[in-house]
């Protein structure tokens, strides 16, 4: 019963989720112009790809579904969000900037992908909008099930060691965006704290590769549950 | 949506293939504007609206569209 009660209040709070960036979409996607430099710096690294999908998992405006779509040897690329209005944003930009990207409306934490499709994946500032840790998760296990082998994803998500928070352990909250308007909406964030953050990239199937904190954010660049093999541990800094 | 992109796209609640059904395609004919995806496993039904298929799982799909 109480399993139940949680995950009805898991959907109820990532439809509220959906709701607001439906309702924000363009004025959120106006001030989202550039790709972040961490994602930049990942793709620049992507140069040994020849098989798989370019996936831009929580693509909002597909400003880095515009990174991928730009990297020799992916295949089509696909623009993944729950936000029926971020996706026309993000139409949009693939329009005006004459990119190719496939646009799919659907969950993180339900991925309608087949398994091992992914050459090249980014799961930036999206995770953190998910409500429980258990939707998490499985969110981050079904980024493992679809990186193809040898696949690779950066994952990234807001964390406590942002100045803007005086916490050290990770939590919910809300965090409000004002429309040009002055109206306030009000978003739900898990803050991690980046200890957290880790330990459940660790218990998820992906294979946690490296980590970082960048500017507040926590990126961490994972291989799938049948890749990654190749990489020689010891150089990798954890 | 391109129709190639069906090769990968799967129901999102038991990941079986996706069948195409009431295809509506555009002036050039590579577009697939409207239609509806149907799991071959389970019947669940996803329509694909204004080129864009939502995919996401039933329940946190609204019941009117707006």
């Amino acid at each position: 019963m109480g399993d139940r009660q949680d995950r009805s209040d898991d959907r109820s709070r990532r439809d509220t989720v959906r709701d607001t960036y439906d309702r924000i979409a363009s004025h959120f996607a106006s001030t989202r112009e550039y790709a972040w430099p961490e994602v930049e710096a990942f793709v620049d690294q992507q140069t040994a790809v020849d098989e798989g999908i370019g996936l831009d998992l929580g693509c909002g405006n597909c400003r880095h579904a515009e990174l991928l779509a730009a990297l020799d040897g992916v295949g089509p690329v696909v623009g993944l969000d729950v936000s029926r209005g971020l996706l026309e944003t993000g139409r949009k930009r693939a329009r005006e900037r004459e990119f190719a990207v496939g646009l799919v409306q659907g969950d993180a934490a339900t991925l309608p992908l087949v398994d091992d499709c992914v050459g090249v994946g980014i799961y930036v500032a999206t995770l953190h909008h998910l409500p429980t840790r258990e939707s998490r998760r499985r969110s981050l296990d079904e980024l493992a099930r679809v990186l193809a082998p040898g696949g690779r994803a950066l994952v990234s998500a807001w964390s406590t060691a942002h100045s803007s928070f005086d916490e050290t352990e990770g939590f919910d909250t809300t965090i409000e965006w004002t429309l040009p308007d002055g109206e306030t909406v009000d978003r739900f964030y898990h803050i991690y704290a980046p200890d957290e953050f880790e330990a459940d990239l660790r218990a998820s199937d992906l294979e946690l590769l490296e980590w970082e904190l960048s500017s507040g954010n926590c990126y961490a660049t994972v291989a799938g549950d049948g890749g990654g093999g190749e990489v020689d541990a010891q150089s990798v800094d954890y | 949506m391109k129709e190639s992109l069906l090769d990968i796209l799967r129901c999102p609640m038991d990941k079986h293939e996706l069948e195409l059904e009431d295809a509506e395609y555009g002036e050039n004919g590579d577009e697939i504007v409207a239609g509806t995806l149907v799991c071959v496993e389970c019947g669940e039904r996803y329509r694909i609206e204004d080129g864009i298929p939502n995919l996401l799982p039933p329940d946190m799909r609204e019941e009117t569209p707006a």
